[in-house]
């Protein structure tokens, strides 16, 4: 017999009290639930829902394009539903279902028994949910967006769009924003944290390693639009003309911030499904994955090279040439990794024995689809073809191609393949054959003529067109196509819910797959968390799953009587300590609830009524916190036979430490592309700053970074008063420190600057507003930790309150004298 | 309990390096063109392409030799992740930056 962790037999009662402790609520207390598999469901059945909404409208698209000089939708209905089926589709549906799926199957795929901050999962899909089907209804009252789902300004401007329609884009847009960012960092800490001991780097499934990928590239990528979002607002709401020309602003500022989000945006949705296709590939084909560091290698270099493509989405809008070779020049490089990918799966499949299935027609289809339109990507990657069909059905052809092709059918795969671990039965075989020749036949009867229309001119967005131009049969081609795909979807809906009402069966391991999600999963994950010794463990090793089942590997109860997991050394998954995990709660529904109100109560301009959404928010979260961060009666407990595990990690090695420093990374990209902002406006000026504009005495910019710098150091003595009664003072004192700095650089920006006047001034404004925002933060935190000590919550095992407000804390101080250094440099350089 | 230090950030650097060179390359070069193609930093005949020829040189320079250092993991089977992923990059970088520096001696100007 194999040596386990645990080899004696387990006590009676132990698996009991392990059920009880995970026990999902059943009725409406389900909904508070925070377990991932619960939250998992819930937001991938959520954003299928937003998918057949969104497809819904694009029906109507077609419907409307089916024949020449339609009247079924005036142009102004037509440009709310063409601009929400792409909004939808992309922040509504494409991102939040790989998230979504991550959360579902990612703790069960490394063995944890939840990932490291199952609240804030729960917090970030409520506020997608809430805010999601909000923002959806807008086009019930005729107020939805209608700029197009890239939202460029002037059009979106206050003087081309004067109504509310692009303010709830922006703002109804921000807790996506939100929600995907927490999604990133849970994804993150959980990955590098919580994997089954053994399962090192390099043994980690390759689904982790493209979900990692993705989650580092949201960390980058979603900032630069959420500054653009809040630029464009800013504008919108008071007037400060960032993208306003005649004042010194610049459109094009827009199209970069938005670009450098959208393109890498592309591939935050493709390499999930990469992802979960070098996962399902090596099950159909019945081999280990051929290539396999070579396609990690491959994931790696996409998520980097995707960033140096934005502006290949504006080869028309009058950069410099050498610009524009350079990123053709990268738009090229990143098809190269990706033929890695494509030229790896099909060497596995060659490899390999296929078995024939659902999920085997859906990858073949994905295949195909997504080859064709990485080929249309090399094509527009050339800037005289791109000159060409820029804004021209082809470009329509190409993307959905790329992303139909690159994520529904991997999706669909997808859910043919897992969906037995919901209830251990499987979609008909018969019908998946009927969806999938409906959706492969239809999506290409709908999308390839699209190429001829678009290479015969017809521009994208237009809500009709005249019968003279050569364009009747190819768009009617395109609507019976659309009609067909539709069908399918619908088809595959019937069954799935059909599925899903059936009596649940054992899971088992239909596919013998090798990944751990097969192993036997209950409310707490597995039995017991498996000790993995190779990248496909359930092939390497045939006793793993039972040995699992009779809880004979890591943790097989419920060591301090509550929900916990095994944290893990980030490369080599050495237990490091027992992860106590917050339990169900109803406080981040509410303060998703908060969130989503806040936002979209703002744009409907009920000032009171958001402002006590924001409390409400606000309230929730830091009603959660309060519980969290408390010692435990336990110091050690035995995860394992042979040694003790810590309960809890302070410091550098504690999981919450690590999110902090994730947000914090967000954050500084935000205020970069704040920074970015400012520059590229200054570029612009000829003389900077510009005349009527002057930036306050440099003695009361130093002065106000003395202050910030007072502050750091007051909460540096606060982190080594640790059980003394003058830690709190310290923070409020720290307090006081960066609200006197904050007043002083507001009192010398309002003297020479007036933010409506110039972009310039206006780009400075941003910047002093940001740093604002932390001085607001940092309001609500000192408080806190101030109670916290005061009610004997810090402690040398309950520190990491202390610890990460102070990194919070000397980020704003880092930030506040980077603002006065960048404000100040950039007048200089351009002298 | 006292881990082994595992040098993740060194381990990542290992790999993702040639990725770091091609990022340098990229935002130097597309900076450098843009400031120096507006109307504030405008420079008479376009972006200084002997500099851009002179960096291109050296991230090349640069990556030929990470994929030169990591030309054994290539032919070894048993080569662990980190040295494997890092030559394929070193490799993929080469590419890249390479393609990026063709327009250096095709393009001048900033129209």
């Amino acid at each position: 017999m194999r040596t386990t962790p645990n080899t004696a037999p387990r006590p009676d009662g132990e698996l009991e009290k392990l059920e009880e402790v995970w026990r999902t609520r059943r009725g409406w207390r389900f909904f508070s639930s925070v377990n991932n598999t619960n939250i998992g469901l819930l937001y991938i059945g959520t954003a299928l829902l937003f998918f057949v909404l969104a497809g819904v409208l694009g029906l109507l698209i077609r419907a409307q394009l089916a024949v020449p000089q339609n009247t079924l939708l005036g142009a102004e209905t037509y440009n709310q539903v063409f601009t929400m089926h792409g909004t939808v589709m992309m922040f509504l549906f494409a991102i939040p279902v790989v998230e979504a799926i991550a959360v579902y199957l990612l703790p069960n795929m490394l063995g944890a028994r939840d990932l490291p901050f199952p609240r804030l999962s729960a917090y970030a899909y409520w506020a997608y949910a809430f805010g999601g089907l909000a923002f959806f209804c807008t086009l019930f009252a005729g107020l939805a967006p209608d700029g197009g789902w890239f939202m460029y300004p002037p059009l979106t401007g206050t003087k081309y769009s004067p109504g509310l329609n692009a303010d709830f884009w922006l703002l109804g847009i921000g807790f996506i924003e939100i929600s995907a960012i927490a999604g990133a960092i849970e994804l993150i800490v959980g990955i590098l944290f919580t994997r089954a001991p053994g399962m090192t780097l390099g043994r980690m499934p390759v689904y982790a390693w493209a979900m990692l990928v993705v989650a580092l590239m949201i960390v980058f990528a979603f900032p630069a639009v959420i500054a653009g979002t809040a630029l464009l607002e800013l504008e919108r709401a008071f007037d400060w003309p960032f993208f306003i020309a005649e004042r010194g602003g610049d459109p094009l500022l827009w199209q970069h911030l938005f670009w450098f989000f959208g393109h890498p945006e592309v591939y935050i949705i493709f390499l999930p499904a990469a992802g979960m296709v070098s996962t399902m590939i090596p099950t159909i084909a019945g081999t280990p994955l051929v290539g396999r560091r070579a396609i990690i290698a491959a994931l790696l270099g996409v998520g980097v090279l995707s960033f140096g493509l934005w502006a290949h989405h504006m080869f028309t809008a009058g950069l410099g040439v050498l610009e524009m070779s350079f990123v053709s020049a990268a738009s090229m490089a990143v098809a190269v990794p990706t033929a890695i990918q494509v030229f790896a799966w099909i060497a596995t499949l060659w490899k390999g024995k296929v078995q024939r299935g659902a999920p085997t027609l859906f990858l073949l289809g994905f295949m195909f689809i997504f080859v064709l339109g990485g080929l249309t990507g090399v094509m527009v990657a050339v800037i005289p073809f791109d000159w060409q069909v820029h804004d021209t059905y082809f470009i329509v052809a190409h993307f959905h191609y790329v992303l139909i092709g690159g994520m529904v059918f991997p999706v669909f795969a997808a859910l043919y393949y897992w969906l037995p671990l919901v209830n251990g039965n499987r979609l008909s075989e018969v019908l998946a054959r009927w969806v999938f020749w409906l959706m492969f036949g239809g999506f290409n009867l709908a999308f390839f003529p699209m190429h001829i229309s678009g290479l015969l001119g017809m521009p994208r967005r237009v809500y009709t067109y005249g019968p003279e131009l050569g364009w009747n049969g190819l768009n009617m081609v395109s609507t019976v196509g659309a009609f067909l795909f539709a069908a399918g979807v619908g088809l595959f809906a019937v069954d799935a819910f059909r599925t899903l009402r059936r009596e649940a069966r054992p899971v088992g391991n239909p596919w013998n797959a090798p990944t751990l999600e097969w192993l036997g999963s209950e409310d707490y994950g597995n039995r017991s968390i498996a000790r993995v010794s190779s990248h496909d463990p359930l092939w390497d090793e045939p006793e793993l799953a039972r040995e699992v089942e009779e809880g004979r590997h890591y943790l097989p109860h419920s060591a301090t009587g509550e929900r916990e997991t095994i944290a893990t050394s980030p490369v080599a998954a050495a237990p490091r300590y027992l992860l106590v995990l917050p339990g169900d709660s109803w406080l981040p529904m509410l303060a998703a609830f908060g969130t989503a109100a806040f936002f979209l109560l703002l744009t409907v301009k009920l000032y009171p009524l958001a402002w006590a959404c924001g409390l409400l928010a606000v309230g929730g979260v830091l009603g959660w916190m309060w519980g969290s961060d408390r010692e435990s009666a336990h110091e050690t407990v035995r995860a394992e036979a042979s040694q003790p595990l810590p309960v809890g990690a302070t410091g550098t090695a504690s999981h919450s430490w690590w999110a902090t420093i994730i947000m914090l990374v967000v954050d500084a990209s935000i205020f970069a592309s704040f920074a970015f902002a400012y520059v590229h406006v200054s570029m612009r000026l000829m003389v900077c700053p510009p005349p009527g504009a002057s930036l306050p005495p440099l003695t009361q910019a130093l002065a106000s970074c003395g202050l910030l710098l007072s502050g750091s150091a007051l909460v540096w003595l606060a982190r080594r008063s640790l059980g003394k009664r003058r830690l709190p003072w310290l923070a409020l004192a720290a307090l006081g420190c960066a609200l006197a700095s904050f007043v002083l650089d507001l009192q010398g920006w309002r003297a020479g600057l007036d933010p409506s006047a110039s972009a310039w001034a206006a780009a400075i404004a941003a910047l002093a507003g940001y740093q604002g925002l932390h001085i607001v933060l940092l309001l609500v935190l000192a408080p806190y930790l101030a109670l916290r000590a005061w009610r004997g919550h810090l402690g040398p095992r309950s520190r990491a309150t202390l610890d990460n407000i102070a990194l919070v804390w000397h980020y704003t101080t880092l930030q506040g004298i980077a603002a006065v250094a960048v404000v100040r440099l950039m007048p200089l350089v351009m002298e | 309990m006292k881990t082994p230090t595992e040098h993740f950030f060194r381990r990542a650097l290992q790999v993702t390096l040639p990725l770091l060179v091609w990022i340098a390359h990229f935002a130097f070069s597309y900076g450098l063109a843009a400031a120096q193609c507006t109307p504030a930093g405008l420079r008479p005949g376009g972006p200084d392409r002997l500099l851009l020829g002179g960096v291109t040189v050296t991230a090349l320079a640069l990556c030929a030799l990470l994929a030169w250092r990591g030309r054994g993991a290539l032919r070894d089977r048993q080569a662990g992740l980190a040295e494997r992923a890092g030559a394929v990059l070193a490799i993929l970088a080469l590419v890249a930056i390479a393609w990026a520096g063709l327009p250096l001696l095709l393009v001048s100007g900033c129209a």
